[in-house]
């Protein structure tokens, strides 16, 4: 089983270091002319697949044969989903024309995180400080393993995918009676992150997913049903929650804001993540009381593994925003088994201590003062020449083994230079009893 | 036998790598494997005095240590030092400027987090000399 979702084409690889230096983590080396990218780091946030222009870097997501594997296969539309279809497009048509792919039933995960911002605004009600939200698993993973100081501060309630998994999964149980194994519950995956929590989820035992389908692998087959959908098909599917605003950069907050008891931010970008998470650890920013942070710049709509333009998409989801506030039928809930969401998780979230030096504490410690030495030695000029982001990772490396001095160009090039110093001077350097001879043998073989 | 993990010199009013110091610190200690709450106070307490330094003092230079047993941070600058400790150490007590404040600092609150969050804490200070802090986090 893969602990990520993100791989490595070796053929297309061209060994640029272009992804090395734009991972947030510092993941990625290249050697031997490929960008490997060390698991134990990795947090699926998707940038390397961003900033490679050979497409070297791919995801795996399960496909529409393996719903085959199942007696009874449904799927869970992320609110990202919908932005991938114009507004004039009812939510109906799109939720049948995904039926006709192959699932037996289709759900929205709009309607899990209309009811988690509820739950949320009771949290934040009942509990002093400052909280993260821990919906998008990326910003999770980042925290687990540069942030852990920080885990206390994530939002202990499953993410929206997590809390529909779990409802549906009981309720289809109770009303059609069938095993567990008999169901299965795929996710349309906007990112990889999300495909990876199905076999490694966070603060759960087990995920409610069975698999998750990457949006751009059932994309153009959703589009070509579209067409064929009959009316009383859509009458089925036609709610859709204003939650499906969660699709987009802000939208979590915007929903929190709308009570404005409380300051809520809204941040997008992993690497404006970073820096907001630096500054919540200095206890330098006041006043804010919940933070929705987002890997993806544009929010879910943004995920790699959409197929619209992530300007287009939240342009889309506004104006279906739009059109479901003026039509007030986000407020069609009926849960008619009773089947309510379950928002607790199984453990809290822990660090994953995998950025570390040694797992001795002396050791570590010996191990850092020789790091040092090494970043002084090395010329600074972070140009990742020698497969690693920066000069300072580098010398991490080498301490631990894992590269040479003579990685860096620039320090080969010194060894060089002083090598051939060497040479030369050896080379002027004759034994006292050669001397004459070399003078002879010079002179009959210029002549 | 502590060993010496960071010393960096702070400038006087540069707000531009006022936090770097602590930001190192906090690096170096994850790379060690110190525990959560370790690495949560003491990024507070270092930013604290590394602002406190920024703010009040003509420069100075912060100096982190780590033994098995605890961190030690020293912090010492070449500042017009402190007038009343008492003072000091009183919630909302601020000697900063209105300009400093207008930068959302200020607030009378740092010495005050330095002291919850330490383990021991020592200040000397002399008047138009400086100030030489000294914080103790244990790692148990």
């Amino acid at each position: 089983m893969n602990k990520h979702s993100v791989f490595l084409k070796e053929d297309k690889c061209e060994g640029c270091t272009n992804c090395v230096k734009k991972c947030p983590t510092k993941a990625i080396r290249v050697h031997q002319g490929r960008a490997w990218i060390k698991e134990n780091l990795c947090i699926d946030c998707s940038e390397c697949i961003r900033t490679c222009e050979y497409h070297a870097k791919y995801t795996q997501t399960d496909q529409l044969a393996d719903l085959k594997k199942h007696k009874y296969p449904v799927v869970l539309v992320p609110p990202s989903f919908y932005g991938q279809f114009s507004a004039d497009i009812e939510p109906g048509k799109i939720k049948a024309a995904l039926v006709r792919t192959g699932f037996k039933k289709v759900y929205d995960v709009a309607d899990a995180a209309a009811a988690l911002s509820r739950k949320t605004f009771s949290f934040l009600e009942e509990n002093k400080g400052s909280f993260i939200s821990s919906s998008c698993p990326v910003v999770v993973r980042l925290i687990k393993l540069i942030y852990p100081d920080l885990l206390e501060l994530l939002l202990p309630l499953k993410s929206p995918v997590e809390l529909m998994a779990g409802k549906i999964r009981k309720e289809i149980k109770v009303s059609m009676n069938i095993s567990k194994e008999e169901i299965g519950v795929y996710f349309l995956t906007p990112c990889p992150a999300k495909l990876t929590t199905v076999t490694n989820p966070l603060g759960l035992k087990d995920s409610a997913l069975t698999g998750a389908i990457g949006v751009e692998t059932i994309y153009q087959k959703v589009l070509s049903c579209l067409g064929e959908v009959k009316a009383a098909e859509i009458e089925a599917y036609n709610t859709l929650d204003s939650a499906v605003i969660w699709g987009q950069s802000g939208g979590e907050a915007n929903i929190l804001k709308s009570k404005q008891k409380w300051g809520v931010i809204s941040v997008t970008g992993i690497h404006n993540v970073k820096s907001v998470l630096e500054e919540i650890e200095r206890n330098n920013i006041s006043g804010v009381k919940y933070f929705e942070l987002v890997a993806c710049r544009d929010g879910c709509v943004g995920g790699v593994l959409n197929v619209i333009n992530p300007f287009q998409a939240r342009f889309n989801i506004e104006r279906r925003v739009a059109q479901i506030v003026s039509q007030e039928n986000g407020a069609n809930k009926q849960n008619k088994l009773g089947i309510k969401f379950n928002f607790d998780m199984d453990y809290s979230f822990i660090a994953d201590n995998q950025d570390i030096l040694d797992a001795d504490f002396t050791r570590a410690v010996a191990k850092l003062a020789l790091v040092d030495k090494e970043v002084e030695i090395l010329p600074g000029l972070d140009c990742a020449a020698c497969g690693a982001p920066d000069c300072k990772t580098l010398a991490e490396d080498i301490v631990n083994g894992l590269a040479n001095r003579s990685d860096c160009i620039f320090m080969l090039r010194k060894e060089v230079g002083k090598l051939a110093d060497k040479m030369s001077n050896l080379a002027h350097e004759l034994p006292p009893v050669m001397s004459r001879k070399e003078e002879q043998h010079e002179s009959k073989t210029d002549s | 036998m502590p060993t010496k993990i960071i010393e960096k010199e702070i400038e006087k009013l540069d707000f531009q790598s006022g936090g770097e110091a602590s930001s190192q610190l906090k690096n170096k200690l994850r790379k060690l494997g110190v525990t959560n709450a370790i690495i949560r106070k003491t990024a507070i307490v270092t930013y604290e005095l590394e602002m406190n330094v920024v703010i009040h003092s003509e420069g100075g230079v912060i100096e982190a240590s780590v033994s098995p047993e605890n961190l030690e941070i020293i912090v010492s600058d070449s500042g017009p030092g402190i007038k009343d400790l008492d003072k000091a150490f009183t919630p909302g007590y601020s000697t900063a400027s209105d300009e400093i404040r207008k930068l959302g600092f200020g607030a009378g609150m740092g010495l005050v987090n330095v002291k919850r969050y330490a383990d021991k804490l020592n200040v000397e200070t002399a008047l138009g000399q400086g100030t030489v802090i000294k914080v103790i986090i244990n790692f148990n």
